[in-house]
């Protein structure tokens, strides 16, 4: 318990985060629409979003959270905002810092207040995300803010892993990723899970299964 | 005669040669450590209408963009649509080499 809180702590002190939860870069190359989906049993999360710049990107989203005991349900529809506030291009390492905001609308129940309680609100996301990458290892830190009226549910993330082997361009790339992350008042735990991750010049997906047993897995498409 | 004609058949022959003689970038880039990421600088290669044929290989952070024939591309361009994917060029050269001739190379280091 006194683990899980330190641990807790030293996520939130040191970590920034992502959007989309600190998948990869949160948006595509100018001009490209990017998709991106995470789901597992209590957060799921979907992302569209069309880059204008380089370095900006417009989307929509809708996030589906719950919490841990059930009684807490969330839905939120958002208009979002991505902007890539600095990027390191070295020759053998790329890394990044990202800004995301959204506004929406959340929706929930809220069953330990009263049974059926229910409430609907506007929610302000913004966040920030930095990541480091080569070809073998990668390392992601990211915090968003998901707070409306009397709601706090940031949430906080840190990745890391590595690849199995280095491949070619045009070749499926498996990696190992470990992922810690919390969900503030959905969540008193830390959720921790491993995942493959591959990677293609066309696909991004990752899949694994929680400390709680879940399954989970997100993916990354740009068009 | 005869040897008016020969001659101007070799002037023509190196004349074409040289005008349509394999032309292909090959751009250093920093940056490029992921193909997904990377996959921007592709899409924006070929969609040039002088473009004949991409090769990216991140491991020596090199994108080659061979040209079709008697077709040319500034330097300048090829930096901004990899700028645009969100990389940076860090030198280019011009190879009389086609992509795949290049790509064995790479491959071979």
């Amino acid at each position: 318990m006194q683990l899980s809180s330190c641990f807790k702590f030293l996520l939130k002190l040191g970590l920034f985060v992502c959007s989309v939860n600190a998948v990869a870069g949160p948006m595509g190359f100018k001009d490209s629409f990017m998709a991106m989906g995470d789901f597992n049993k209590n957060w799921r999360e979907v992302f569209v979003n069309y880059a204008i710049t380089p370095r900006d990107a417009f989307g929509v989203g809708a996030t589906y959270m719950r919490s841990d005991d059930e009684t807490k349900t969330r839905t939120l529809e958002e208009f979002t905002y991505t902007s890539l506030l600095k990027r390191w291009n070295l020759p053998n390492s790329q890394a990044n810092l990202w800004f995301t905001g959204g506004i929406g609308a959340i929706q929930g129940e809220n069953d330990s207040v009263e049974k059926g309680h229910h409430f609907d609100k506007v929610m302000v996301t913004p966040g920030i995300q930095f990541d480091y990458e080569t070809t073998r290892v990668y390392f992601a830190a990211a915090h968003r803010l998901y707070r409306a009226e009397d709601i706090n549910h940031d949430f906080t993330s840190v990745r890391a892993g590595f690849s199995f082997y280095e491949t070619d361009y045009d070749k499926t790339q498996p990696w190992a990723i470990l992922e810690a992350r919390n969900m503030n008042g959905l969540s008193e735990k830390i959720e921790v899970t491993p995942m493959l991750r591959l990677i293609n010049k066309s696909y991004f997906v990752e899949a694994g299964i929680n400390n709680s047993g879940q399954p989970r897995f997100n993916f990354m498409y740009i068009f | 005669m005869k040897k008016l004609l020969l001659a101007s058949s070799i002037i023509a022959a190196l004349f074409s040669q040289a005008a349509f003689a394999t032309q292909t970038i090959k751009a250093n880039v920093n940056g490029m450590v992921c193909a997904f990421c990377a996959q921007g600088i592709e899409k924006k290669m070929r969609a040039l209408s002088q473009t004949k044929d991409v090769y990216v290989n991140l491991k020596q952070r090199i994108v080659a963009v061979e040209l079709k024939d008697g077709q040319t591309l500034s330097n300048d361009t090829v930096k901004d649509l990899i700028k645009d994917a969100g990389y940076e060029v860090t030198s280019i050269e011009i190879s009389s080499h086609p992509i795949e001739h290049i790509k064995a190379e790479m491959e071979s280091k």
